[in-house]
C-alpha cells in the first residue's frame, strides 16, 4: 500500500516531476501528430490513387498491348468473383489547345466510359458530370454555348465580387445541358451549391443557382446553341486545364471553356515495336477529372477506347506475310490493360494468380489456334495480374516508407523523454535517499522501494501520455484552423500550400490505434527510464541511506 | 535455560573506507530479556549506533550472530559475503530481517527521520502501510487509524494530526517518531540518542514516556552518551574498545 501512497504523494509534491510529465506529454503529442498527419496523408493518397483503378489490373507493361482481351473478359465474366471487367489502352501523346500555343505531353487513356463507371470511382472524379449528370460522353459532339432567354424578364447580373453590375437577360444552356442542370438543382446540387458557386461563371443570376463551369456565350444576344463540327470527346486531367490556387480552389484557364477544341498527337506502334507516322486527332474537351493525385491529374487525358485503339492501330487488321505480301489471317485487336471489379469479400491477391494463369492459358487454347503468331503469344505470356495496391506501389510505397521513417525518427527523439525521466527520477532518488533509509527501517523491502520508483515512472508516463494524447488529438483536429490562423498572421507561415499538395486540407484524423500505441510506448519508455533510479533506490542499505548527507 | 528475547554473540563490524579499516565492534555479546530497559553508553564514535543497527537488523555484521527468540537474524558468517550482494534480496534471512523490522522492532532516531511530505498522522500510519497490500489496507485502515490516533493522543499530539514535520518543534517531531515506532506494538523499541537533539524539558518528557512504556512491559534498547539519561534504564552497558561491559555502579 505504501508504494502507491508514496508514489502519488511524490507525484503531487515533487514539482520536478512536472518537467518529466511535460517532456512525456510533448513527445507523445509530437509522435501522435506526426503519425496522424502522415497516416492521413497516406490514407488519402491510397483513396485517391484508387479512384481510377479496378480492384485487380492485368497488364503486360508493353506499349504494344496484348490480344484476346474480349475473349478473356467473356471468360472471366462468368466467374462469380468477377463483377465487371473492361479493357483500357494507355499511350503517350501531345495535347494542344487550339488557338493557343499551349502544348502538354500527356498520357492518353482509352476507356469505355460506361464500363469504367462500373469498375471504379472515375465518375465521381468528373467535374461537369457531377453538375450535369449524363452529359459527359466521349462520343462525337459539338460545343455548347450559353444563350439568353429573351422572353423572361431581365435579372441582375453580378460581377466577380457578387456586386450587381446591371440588368440583363437570363442565361440558358442548350439541351441537354440546361435540363441536366435543372435536374441537379431540383435534386440539390451535389457537394452543395456553395461549392459549385466557387466555380460559377460571372453570369451568376440573382436568386438562381449558378450555371456551373466555364462556357462560351453566343456571339449575339440570342438562344443557346451548339457550335462547330462534331468531334469525339476528351476528358482532361484537372491540373492541365486549370491552375490550383493556394486556398485549394481551381482557376480555370481562359482558353478552356467546355467543348473547346484540342488536338491530340499520337505515335502509333506496331506489334513489333516499330513507330509509325504521328497522327493528329481533333477532339473536344468535355469534362475534367480530379483524382487528387497531382501526378495523375497533371498528365492524364481520357478518350474513347475504340477511337484510341484505331488511332494507335491496335484494332483488328489483316495479317500480312512480310516475305510474300499475302494476307495470311487477321491480327487480333489489342489493349494495354484490363481493369476489374471483384465481388465483395473476395481475396484480390489470391485471385490475381488465377487470372494471370487463365490469361496465359489462352496462348495455347485450341479455340484460338492459328489466330496468334509468336509475337502475340509472347505479349500474352508476360501479362501480370496485380491488385490496385500493387499497381500503385510506386506512389504509395515511398509515402509509406516516409511515414515509417518519420515515425521512427520522432520515436528516437522521444527517447529524450525517457532519458529525462531517468535523470529526474535519479535526482528524486538522491533527494529522497534518507526517506528510503527510513522506509527500509520500517520494514520496506528492496523490491518494494524499487517498485515505488517504477510505479512513479509509469505514473509519469500515464499522466504525460494522456495529456499529450489529448493535446495531440486536438492539435490534429484543428490543425487546419491553426494553419489558417498562422497564415492570416503572416502568409510566410503557411506550411500546407494547397497549390503544391494534392489535398485540400492537412489530414486531421487521429486513429484510435495510433493513440493506444503512442500511449503504450510512452508508458513503457517512462517506466524503462525509471528502472535505473529504482535499482539504485532498492539497492540502498538502510543505515547508509539514513546517514546520507 | 530459556533463550533471551534478543541476544548478540561475538558481533564484529568493520567499516572499510578506501584503504582504511575501522574496526568498530570486536566481539560484542548481549542478552536482553523481554521487558528489560537497557541503555548502551559509550564515547562518541565508539560504535553504539552501529551496535543498535546490528541488533535491530538494519545493518549486517561481518562476524557473529544476533538471535531473536533464539533464531539467527543473519546468514551464517561464511555465507554472509555472498548475501551482501544484490542477491541479498533473495535470501530468506533478508526476508526474515524485513519481517522483524515490520512487526517486532521499532526505531526512534536522534534526527527523527520523518517524511517531510507526510503529515503527522500519515507518518505514523506509514508503519502500518508497509507490508500491507492495497486490498488488505482497505480492511485494516480503520483499525490502523484508531491505533495511530491512540498513540498520538498518548504522546500529546492528538491535535496536530494534519501538521507537517516542518510545522512542529524538535520535541514534537521526536514524539511523532516515537508514535511511528510504537504504532505496530513492537516487541523491542530501539532508541538511538532519542534526547540528543532535544532541550532539557523535551528530553525529560520523552524519557518519562519511555519509562511509562517500560512500566507497561515494553522492551527498550537505548543508546545514549548522557549518563543521567542512561541511569533511568534497568541496566546500563558501556561500549569500550568494541566490546560491551556492564557499567560501573554510580
Amino acid at each position: 500500500m505504501y508504494k502507491l501512497f508514496l508514489t502519488f504523494r511524490y507525484l503531487r509534491k515533487r514539482r520536478i516531476a512536472y518537467f518529466a510529465i511535460a517532456a512525456v506529454m510533448l513527445c507523445t503529442a509530437m509522435v501522435l501528430i506526426v503519425m496522424s498527419v502522415m497516416g492521413g496523408f497516406l490514407d488519402q493518397l491510397k483513396t485517391k490513387a484508387r479512384g481510377l483503378l479496378g480492384d485487380v489490373i492485368l497488364d503486360n507493361r508493353s506499349y504494344s498491348g496484348f490480344p484476346l482481351y474480349e475473349e478473356f473478359i467473356a471468360d472471366v465474366s462468368a466467374w462469380p468473383e468477377v463483377v465487371k471487367a473492361t479493357p483500357v489502352i494507355y499511350a503517350y501523346g501531345l495535347l494542344r489547345f487550339q488557338g493557343t500555343s499551349q502544348t502538354n505531353t500527356v498520357q492518353v487513356v482509352g476507356l469505355r466510359l460506361e464500363d469504367v463507371y462500373e469498375v471504379n470511382a472515375f465518375r465521381s472524379s468528373l467535374y461537369y458530370e457531377t453538375y450535369y449528370p449524363g452529359t459527359t460522353t466521349l462520343a462525337e459532339q459539338r460545343q455548347p454555348l450559353i444563350g439568353f432567354d429573351l422572353e423572361q424578364p431581365p435579372i441582375p447580373w453580378r460581377g466577380e465580387q457578387g456586386e450587381v453590375v446591371g440588368l440583363g437577360p437570363r442565361p440558358v444552356l442548350p439541351p441537354p445541358f440546361q435540363e441536366a442542370l435543372e435536374k441537379s438543382w431540383k435534386a440539390g446540387l451535389p457537394e452543395a451549391e456553395a461549392r459549385a458557386a466557387e466555380f460559377a461563371e460571372t453570369l451568376l443570376a440573382a436568386g438562381l443557382p449558378p450555371i456551373v463551369g466555364k462556357y462560351e456565350t453566343v456571339e449575339a444576344l440570342g438562344p443557346p446553341e451548339l457550335r462547330g463540327d462534331p468531334r469525339p470527346g476528351l476528358i482532361i486531367g484537372r491540373d492541365i486545364i486549370a491552375r490550383r490556387l493556394s486556398d485549394g480552389r481551381y482557376e480555370r484557364f481562359w482558353y478552356t471553356p467546355r467543348g473547346c477544341l484540342v488536338t491530340l498527337t499520337l505515335l502509333p506502334m506496331s506489334t513489333t515495336g516499330t513507330v509509325d507516322t504521328p497522327i493528329k486527332q481533333p477532339l473536344r474537351y468535355v469534362d475534367d477529372s480530379r483524382t487528387g493525385i497531382f501526378e495523375i491529374d497533371s498528365k492524364h487525358v481520357y478518350c474513347d477506347f475504340t477511337l484510341l485503339q484505331k488511332l494507335l492501330r491496335m484494332d483488328a487488321a489483316e495479317r500480312v506475310d512480310p516475305a510474300t505480301g499475302d494476307t495470311v489471317g487477321q491480327v487480333p485487336p489489342r489493349c494495354s490493360q484490363i481493369q476489374m471489379k471483384i465481388a465483395p469479400g473476395v481475396d484480390a491477391r489470391a485471385l490475381t494468380g488465377r487470372l494471370a494463369a487463365h490469361y496465359h492459358s489462352l496462348a495455347t487454347d485450341p479455340r484460338f489456334a492459328g489466330r496468334l503468331d509468336l509475337n502475340d503469344i509472347q505479349l500474352i505470356r508476360v501479362i501480370e495480374a496485380m491488385t490496385w495496391e500493387q499497381s500503385q506501389a510506386h506512389i504509395i510505397a515511398p509515402v509509406e516508407k516516409e511515414r515509417q521513417l518519420v515515425t521512427i525518427l520522432f520515436g528516437i527523439i522521444s527517447l529524450v523523454a525517457a532519458v529525462l525521466v531517468l535523470c529526474i527520477l535519479y535526482m528524486i532518488v538522491l533527494q529522497k535517499t534518507r526517506d528510503i533509509g527510513i522506509l527500509k527501517a520500517l520494514g520496506a523491502s528492496s523490491g518494494g522501494v524499487a517498485l515505488i520508483f517504477v510505479i512513479y515512472g509509469a505514473a509519469v508516463g500515464v499522466v504525460g501520455s494522456t495529456l499529450g494524447s489529448v493535446g495531440g488529438y486536438y492539435f490534429v483536429r484543428y490543425i487546419n484552423d491553426i494553419q489558417d490562423a498562422l497564415t492570416r498572421l503572416n502568409p510566410a507561415l503557411q506550411v500546407w500550400d494547397r497549390s503544391v499538395y494534392s489535398f485540400d486540407a492537412i489530414p486531421n484524423t487521429v486513429r484510435t490505434e495510433d493513440i493506444v500505441a503512442v500511449i503504450a510506448a510512452a508508458i513503457a519508455a517512462a517506466t524503462l527510464g525509471s528502472v535505473a533510479a529504482a535499482w539504485r533506490a532498492g539497492a540502498m542499505e538502510p543505515v547508509e541511506a539514513m546517514r546520507y548527507e | 535455560m530459556n533463550s533471551p528475547l534478543l541476544a548478540a554473540e561475538g558481533v564484529h563490524k568493520t567499516y572499510v573506507m578506501g584503504r582504511a579499516r575501522l574496526q568498530v565492534l570486536r566481539g560484542c555479546d548481549l542478552r536482553l530479556e523481554a521487558g528489560e530497559f537497557v541503555a548502551i553508553m559509550g564515547k562518541s564514535g565508539s560504535g553504539k549506533s552501529t551496535l543498535l543497527h546490528v541488533l535491530g537488523a538494519l545493518d549486517v555484521p561481518q562476524d557473529g550472530q544476533v538471535l531473536f527468540r533464539g533464531r539467527p537474524v543473519f546468514a551464517p558468517p561464511r555465507q554472509r559475503a555472498f548475501y551482501a550482494t544484490a542477491l541479498d534480496v533473495l535470501s530468506r534471512y533478508e526476508r526474515q530481517r524485513i519481517a522483524l523490522r515490520r512487526r517486532a522492532f521499532g526505531f526512534v532516531f536522534q534526527f527523527y527521520h520523518l517524511l517531510p511530505e507526510l503529515d503527522v498522522l500519515e507518518n505514523v500510519l506509514l508503519t502500518r502501510m508497509v507490508g500491507t497490500s492495497v486490498g488488505g489496507w482497505f480492511t485494516a485502515r480503520r483499525a490502523a487509524r484508531q491505533d495511530a490516533l491512540r498513540i498520538l493522543n498518548r504522546v500529546g499530539l492528538g491535535e496536530r494530526l494534519r501538521h507537517r514535520p516542518a510545522e512542529l518543534s524538535g520535541g514534537e517531531r521526536q514524539r511523532v517518531a516515537m508514535a511511528r515506532a510504537l504504532v505496530h506494538r513492537p516487541e523491542v523499541l530501539f532508541a538511538d540518542e532519542p534526547t540528543g537533539n532535544l532541550d532539557a524539558t523535551a528530553g525529560a518528557e520523552l524519557m518519562r514516556l519511555l519509562k511509562d512504556l517500560h512500566a507497561e512491559g515494553q522492551t527498550i534498547v537505548m543508546v545514549t552518551h548522557d549518563p543521567s539519561i542512561a541511569d533511568q534504564a534497568d541496566r546500563v552497558l558501556r561500549l569500550e574498545d568494541g566490546r560491551l561491559r556492564a557499567a560501573a555502579a554510580r
